[in-house]
């Protein structure tokens, strides 16, 4: 098999390279330590809300708040009137509270309705409000899994998430991480062609799959390792599994894949490191911004978010997060796995024709 | 074998019309080459005349804008897979895996050309005794010299034992005794292999081709043996004596036997379409003329080269 020993060749250039793999590995841990210390975990101050509970002070929007104030990281401060802290925010006192509206026990009874919550936050000071919000919703997508009412007190005391900043941002930086994939397999296609060595291979009975397969084959076990590296310093660094890890893994392996379909195109279009490198940052890095690796997606303007929602990151970030923090099943992202192994599929067969007609050319 | 009609079996490889257009630029401009089974040919040309590109061609690196080419009855443009299993290629850039050593490197080339493990490493063995690599053999290659990466560039070229071998500026910069032992190399294969091997030292193409064709303007400007070529430049002699004491009187009596007398400082040029050595030596002693030296003046493919294509060579 001609592109087994093609891949066994671009895997020993990259574990041989002892730079680029630090640069590849290195850059996703660095992120997921300093936003860590940075903004979750022990380290990190609490963070503090301002609590009004609109909904009479029912059995379910009272258990919800208990559970924000069992939150480690949460310093929950109750306010019984809308007025006050709406004073309270405009005096500079407060930079967020949130709002548990009229009608949120009712509707969080009923499955399938969406449940409101609003958070109103200092303009002035969009950051807090950018922290709390993954917090919150983490919490209250925990807490409206419960179906019965009864159960309320016992379950909102059960939630187990220590850090949920660092359960949203985790995922965020695992799908980065994996994207750093892109320029990385560009560099080693593009190297190849700016050394001849390609045009070298093309001289051979080689035949454009066994490239496509054999650049593609190389990066596997680098997706396999380091995702199970990221998720290794994500829970060391206090990120709580809630869903099953290996469904997650999936999720991360799958969107490697779509990566390495994206380098092998560009590969194939770029034929220096000068143009490789910086075309794949300008396309990743809006890419991430708006797949939600950083910041939560619902703060974008809706045509943003539909861009992005097109985009197979932003569907790896949104399968992740359900399964690491809400313990969603396979069946619940489904649809995301279909977004992400279809655009793998389309990316591999757009490598394979670019790559055919490069050899035609 | 799937031949097509009308191909000589003894023909290694054939162009017919062979063009290749970069936009408005026409690389190589309608090339008709025969070269035979076992005939080492060189491709000879200034720099921008055509040569790598015609090697690119029959590589099936590039596709002919016309025209098209053979190689060991294959044709380039239909069966170019066919052609790939049957050549071997040292590129103009040594075109190595850097961070693998020479048995990875040969290893890999013949996996893809499907060799046993075994006849891998016994070809690989022999050819890196032969090339005097077998001492560095697993180092990786990003710590070679340029002499050692353009020898197992060679070595890569021939591990699978191909019928067919393309050397494009096989010792392009490298340093005399490196360039010598791939020349010396190369002159082994002569016979066993059919190679066409492109240079910018004419010295190389002099001592090791069967057959050169000069091409400038992506045209094949003249072809043959070297020495054919040699001797159809002029149809002149010429003969170079350092002298003493020339006189007038003798120049005037030089110009009445001969059709072209020039000096130069101490150095008298003779041409006429015979010369007789023994002959001029002897009137200019007998005129009382001191001899330091005197040569009759042998062409070079130099000379060729540059009557053929005016241009000085560069690198």
């Amino acid at each position: 098999m001609r592109f087994w020993a093609f891949g066994k060749r671009n895997l020993k250039e990259i574990y041989r390279d002892p730079l680029a793999l630090g640069f590849l590995l290195g850059m996703p841990i660095a992120f997921i330590v300093i936003f860590s210390f940075a903004f979750g975990g022990e380290h990190a101050s609490p963070l503090n809300i301002s609590v009004v509970n609109e909904d009479n002070r029912s059995a379910t929007s009272e258990a919800f708040v208990q559970c924000l104030e069992n939150m480690e990281n949460l310093e929950v401060n109750r306010i019984s009137e809308k007025s006050q802290a709406e004073e309270e925010l405009s005096t500079g006192k407060l930079s967020t509270y949130l709002v548990i509206p009229e009608g949120f026990a009712q509707q969080a009874k009923q499955e399938g309705q969406p449940v409101k919550l609003e958070l109103v936050f200092d303009e002035a000071d969009p950051m807090t409000a950018q922290r709390v919000e993954p917090v919150i919703r983490v919490a209250a997508a925990k807490f409206l899994q419960i179906s019965s009412p009864l159960d309320i007190k016992l379950l909102g005391q059960g939630v187990e998430v220590k850090d949920n900043y660092i359960n949203y941002m985790v995922p965020g930086m695992i799908v980065f991480g994996l994207m750093i994939l892109v320029p990385t397999g560009v560099r080693i296609i593009v190297t190849d062609k700016e050394k001849g060595f390609l045009s070298r291979l093309l001289t051979t009975p080689a035949r454009p799959w066994d490239f496509i397969l054999g650049y593609a084959l190389a990066l596997v076990p680098v997706v396999a390792v380091s995702t199970m590296i990221y998720l290794g310093v994500g829970m060391g660094m206090g990120l709580s599994m809630v869903g099953n890890l290996g469904l997650a893994f999936l999720v991360f392996f799958i969107i490697g894949l779509c990566c390495i379909g994206i380098a092998m195109i560009l590969g194939a279009l770029f034929s220096s490191e000068a143009q490789g490198e910086p075309a794949c940052w300008f396309f990743l890095l809006p890419m991430a911004m708006i797949s939600g690796a950083w910041w939560p997606t619902e703060q974008m303007p809706s045509v943003l978010q539909r861009i992005a929602a097109a985009f197979p990151f932003f569907h790896a970030m949104d399968a992740s997060r359900q399964v690491i923090t809400g313990g969603a099943s396979f069946t619940t992202i489904l649809p995301d796995l279909y977004w992400l192994i279809g655009w793998t599929v389309v990316l591999f067969a757009i490598g394979i024709i670019l790559f055919r007609r490069q050899m035609a050319s | 074998m799937n031949v097509r009609v009308g191909v000589k079996l003894s023909e290694a490889i054939q162009t017919f019309e062979l063009t290749r257009h970069f936009n408005s630029l026409v690389a190589v401009n309608h090339i008709n080459l025969e070269i035979g089974k076992g005939e080492l040919f060189s491709l000879l040309g200034p720099n921008g005349a055509g040569k790598t590109t015609t090697i690119r061609m029959l590589c099936c690196l590039l596709k002919p804008t016309s025209g098209t080419a053979q190689v060991m009855g294959y044709d380039i443009a239909e069966e170019p897979f066919k052609v790939k299993e049957l050549i071997g290629v040292s590129p103009q850039e040594t075109s190595i895996s850097e961070r693998l050593n020479c048995w990875e490197n040969l290893s890999l080339i013949g996996e893809i050309h499907r060799l046993t493990s075994t006849e891998t490493k016994r070809r690989s063995q022999e050819l890196l005794e032969r090339m005097g690599l077998i001492e560095r053999s697993k180092d990786q290659v990003r710590k070679f010299s340029g002499g050692m990466k353009r020898r197992l560039s060679l070595i890569m070229a021939l591990v699978h034992d191909p019928e067919v071998l393309f050397l494009d500026e096989p010792t392009l910069g490298l340093d005399p005794q490196s360039r010598r032992a791939i020349w010396e190399y190369i002159a082994q294969l002569k016979g066993k292999k059919t190679i066409l091997l492109t240079t910018h030292y004419l010295e190389e193409a002099d001592v090791l081709s069967d057959r050169l064709a000069i091409i400038d303007e992506g045209k094949i400007a003249v072809l043959g043996t070297p020495e054919e070529l040699k001797k159809n430049l002029s149809d002149k002699q010429t003969m170079v004596i350092k002298v003493g004491n020339l006189t007038a009187e003798v120049m005037s009596g030089l110009r009445g036997r001969y059709a072209e007398v020039e000096q130069r400082n101490d150095e008298l040029i003779l041409s006429a379409s015979e010369l007789d050595f023994k002959e001029i030596t002897e009137y200019l002693y007998s005129q009382g003329i001191t001899i330091r030296s005197a040569a009759l003046k042998q062409p070079t493919l130099d000379d060729v080269f540059i009557q053929i294509t005016g241009k000085e060579l560069r690198e």
